[in-house]
């Protein structure tokens, strides 16, 4: 117990410094507007009057694919004085809206990444 | 606990310290590493990109490919270590010496699929699947 108070002391002791950083790419897809898209139903016009212009038009097979995307990234370091320990972190967003010749959408792919993401500092393991 | 035993603690504690003198280690991850085991439910033929998503999240990039849609996952894991030997005669050196060895290593892949018309996978590959990098300065 009284090692592990020393060692943490010294630990304490060889602390310099702390980082957190934050960088974020793109608008937030709020999970509401994705949920508002219905295969089917919702026209092209609405799409991008929920979403906006995406951030991607592809062409699929003579349809129009919208593609849209969030990036986030999140930066921990631990500085130690003799010793440096940092993680950088980025998951990303993205919603894909087919629109079929009718102009309605015809699949809706999205997943959120970002919300599980953690400021991290140690670089090993997973 | 004896004093003696406490600095003594401390003292191999900063020995320890003082060979790690100047390291730095750092890791980039974009988006989860996928391995083989990640994707081992995927049976061409039978699973559809719906099943996919659901387990894997949205893809990253769709194209048109002449059998129907190629769909890509896009993911780094990279790894860099550095060693300043230099800090070891810092406390005695007049000047600043550095005697640095680093070495990084970039993880970088995709996992494609291609589906047919009706959103079947039908073909799934590794682009790349390079070993997982380490944490090695040595870089000779």
């Amino acid at each position: 117990m009284r090692v592990t108070g020393a060692l943490l002391a010294v630990l304490i002791l060889t602390l310099n410094a702390c980082a957190f950083s934050r960088g974020t790419l793109g608008d937030e897809l709020k999970t509401e507007s994705i949920n508002s898209i219905k295969k089917g139903v919702t026209t092209r016009a609405e799409v991008l009057a929920q979403l906006g212009a995406p951030d991607r038009i592809l062409q699929l097979n003579g349809r129009d694919l919208f593609q849209y995307y969030r990036y986030d990234a999140k930066v921990g370091s631990l500085l130690l004085i003799l010793v440096n320990f940092s993680r950088v972190s980025v998951k990303s967003d993205d919603l894909f809206v087919l629109i079929n010749r009718e102009g309605t959408a015809e699949e809706v792919i999205a997943s959120k990444r970002t919300e599980g993401l953690e400021f991290r500092f140690w670089p090993f393991g997973d | 606990m004896p004093r003696w035993h406490l600095l003594r603690v401390l003292l191999l504690t900063t020995v320890a310290s003082s060979t790690l003198a100047g390291c730095n280690v750092a890791r980039l991850t974009i988006n989860t590493p996928l391995t083989p085991q990640h994707v081992a439910f995927i049976t061409e033929g039978r699973t559809t990109l719906a099943d996919v998503v659901t387990v894997l999240g949205a893809p990253d990039s769709m194209a048109e490919a002449e059998a129907g849609t190629t769909v890509i996952y896009r993911f780094l894991n990279a790894k860099y270590s550095r060693v300043n030997f230099g800090w070891l005669a810092k406390p005695w050196s007049p000047v600043d010496p550095d005697l640095i060895m680093s070495r990084s290593g970039f993880g970088a892949d995709a996992y494609e699929l291609i589906c047919d018309s009706n959103w079947v996978i039908i073909h799934q590959a590794f682009v790349r699947h390079r070993p997982e990098p380490l944490f090695t300065p040595y870089p000779f």
